[in-house]
């Protein structure tokens, strides 16, 4: 056999495998669901055609609203309480010192913690009769203060942003200490010949130095909260009154717990549509920041 | 405390005591520092502690270290809850999985960097489009997919889901390392009458081998901590993993704070010793996938 057909093969059999499991589990779904949007379906029978009708249903449907503002709100949270955490812990956690080292492996801790368990310890603490937080605002003399903080609709969704945000820093300090470091050391001796110390020179030097890092983190805040599920699952199940429920979540109530199968698939759609406009942005933004 | 905002020492008049000054506000900030890092470990050190106390103990006294130190929670969230099933069930997913990514990864990662041929180019865009689905809108078509197939409830139901998902991560992390190991070697070993096979295997996978390491090490911890493919697709008791297990362990001892407590700590003690051998990889590989997926 000559060798050309003989690495053929090779390329062939070595390929294959990958690339069918990839495109049979990853891929294809992406098409069958675009399929399935169409059809009212309950999972048993006929499909019946109808449409774009699930897509109206679901535009009609306050409850998918609902959900989409959570998933703002869940943004919003991570870029004013994530970002700046992760930043300002960067800055104090740049030099590599054993220290610093030990606090960075700290905040990066909850990265490997299971989200099931990260979802029903916080769930402990908001609890109303025994949770930590209820128990420290009684100690410090706020007990009236303390109530049901996963039910209450006016505040669940915030409190479940919170171990959302608080378990998903860590990424976000390592890439800010990246850029931090890459800053040459001359930059920092010429604004040291300028007098530029302490706020100043973060204001006027540091931080315009690290704003495409900062852009690129802000897109990652807005990618990550499409991929938020978990914790709500765990904790509220999207509840109570639907009121926190999450796109994500939504899809899954909305399939699973009454056999929607073609509105489950339209919504599933329509999350694909809306993280494959989020990265449109992200690539027209980093475009722009390179050019 | 050296921080990039901080000057270089002033070495002015007066510098002693702008020093001292700079010494606490140093100390300050570390201090802050430290009490951040501690409330955020704060929520483990609670269930591990918790895991360790009787009920009673735990409603009255949640703030304080065990008054008895107990370890029956755990022995008993073994048998009771069927933790000891479903870790052997997150261990049988988790292993095969995390060597079927390996072997295709590496394999299609091999013939991706060395070798030029007519679908080349569609074969790696596949696997960079790929990286831009989200993982939750596939849940309800492979749902549907596999319960035609009647895979649901199977093992394989989460391995080849796994599987798929981590080979993008891998084939790129694999790709990247070969492209910093010269072809000679490689061509030599050729020569000397090794196949293309023969080449992998005794050459291309042992020279892989930190790469590998870290493909399989990110690969671990997002199959072991995996919880919406297991929700959806395994129903039966005897094949629930860790997490699902987890998840509605409450609905049997929902009461039985300590019992819980002690399951969590089973769940999370394997990822908790892996962190604590890996930090670094760790680190740089989730950071990375973050950016990239």
């Amino acid at each position: 056999m000559p060798a050309s057909l003989r690495s053929n093969r090779f390329i062939l059999i070595a390929l294959l495998p990958a690339l069918i499991v990839f495109v049979l589990f990853a891929v294809l779904p992406i098409l069958w669901s675009i399929y399935y949007g169409f059809f009212q379906w309950k999972g048993m029978g006929d499909a019946k055609f109808i449409g774009l009708g699930n897509y109206r249903d679901m535009l009609q449907d306050p409850v998918f609203w609902r959900a989409l503002r959570n998933n703002l709100i869940l943004v919003v949270s991570a870029i004013v309480g994530q970002i700046p955490i992760a930043l300002a812990g960067a800055l104090l956690l740049t030099a590599n010192t054993w220290f610093n080292r030990l606090i960075r492996s700290a905040l990066f801790m909850p990265m490997v913690l299971s989200t099931v368990v990260i979802g029903m310890i916080w769930g402990y603490i908001y609890n109303y009769q025994f949770g930590l937080l209820n128990q420290a605002l009684t100690l410090i003399g706020l007990e009236s203060w303390t109530q049901a903080w996963l039910s209450n609709p006016k505040l669940n969704m915030y409190a479940v942003s919170i171990p959302i945000n608080w378990s998903n820093i860590g990424p976000y300090l390592i890439i800010f200490i990246a850029a931090l470091q890459n800053i040459s050391s001359e930059i920092h001796d010429a604004a040291a010949i300028d007098g530029a110390t302490g706020w100043r020179k973060l204001v006027s030097v540091t931080l315009p130095m690290i704003w495409g890092t900062v852009v690129v983190t802000i897109v990652l805040c807005i990618a990550g909260s499409l991929k938020a599920f978990d914790h709500v699952i765990v904790m509220t199940g999207g509840g109570p009154a639907k009121s926190t429920e999450l796109l994500a979540t939504y899809m899954y109530n909305s399939t699973f717990a009454v056999y929607r199968y073609g509105y489950g698939s339209a919504v599933s759609t329509m999350i694909l549509l809306i993280s494959l406009l989020l990265i449109g942005i992200n690539m027209a933004v980093t475009r722009r920041k390179s050019s | 405390m050296k921080t990039t905002i901080a000057p270089p020492a002033a070495g002015s008049a007066g510098g002693e005591r702008s020093r001292l000054r700079r010494l606490i506000g140093g100390g300050a900030l570390k201090l802050v520092l430290l009490l951040y890092a501690a409330g955020t470990l704060y929520p483990l050190y609670w269930l591990f502690i918790s895991a360790m106390k009787t009920n009673e103990d735990f409603f009255a006294h949640p703030y304080s270290l065990p008054s008895e130190w107990v370890f029956t929670n755990i022995s008993r969230a073994w048998d009771l809850g069927n933790m000891g099933r479903a870790m052997l069930n997150s261990a049988i997913v988790t292993s095969v999985s995390v060597a079927l990514t390996l072997l295709l990864g590496t394999l299609a990662a091999y013939v991706l960097s060395r070798f030029q041929f007519r679908l080349h180019k569609l074969a790696l865009g596949i696997f960079v489009i790929g990286m831009l689905v989200p993982i939750h809108s596939t849940l309800v078509p492979l749902f549907i997919f596999m319960n035609k197939i009647g895979m649901l409830d199977t093992y394989g139901a989460l391995i080849l889901p796994y599987t798929a998902f981590e080979l993008p991560i891998a084939i790129f992390i694999v790709i990247a390392y070969l492209s910093s190991i010269p072809r000679e070697i490689e061509e030599a070993a050729l020569i000397d009458g090794n196949g293309w096979w023969g080449v992998f295997f005794r050459m291309i996978l042992p020279l892989c081998k930190p790469a590998l390491a870290t493909v399989a090490i990110l690969a671990f911890l997002r199959f072991w901590n995996d919880f919406a493919f297991a929700l959806v697709f395994i129903n039966s008791q005897a094949l629930k993993t860790l997490p699902l297990s987890l998840s509605l362990f409450s609905d049997g001892y929902g009461t039985d704070y300590s019992l819980t407590m002690g399951a969590m700590a089973i769940a999370v003690l394997p990822t908790i010793i892996a962190y604590l051998i890996f930090q670094e990889q760790i680190m740089k590989g989730m950071t990375a996938g973050a950016v990239k997926g």
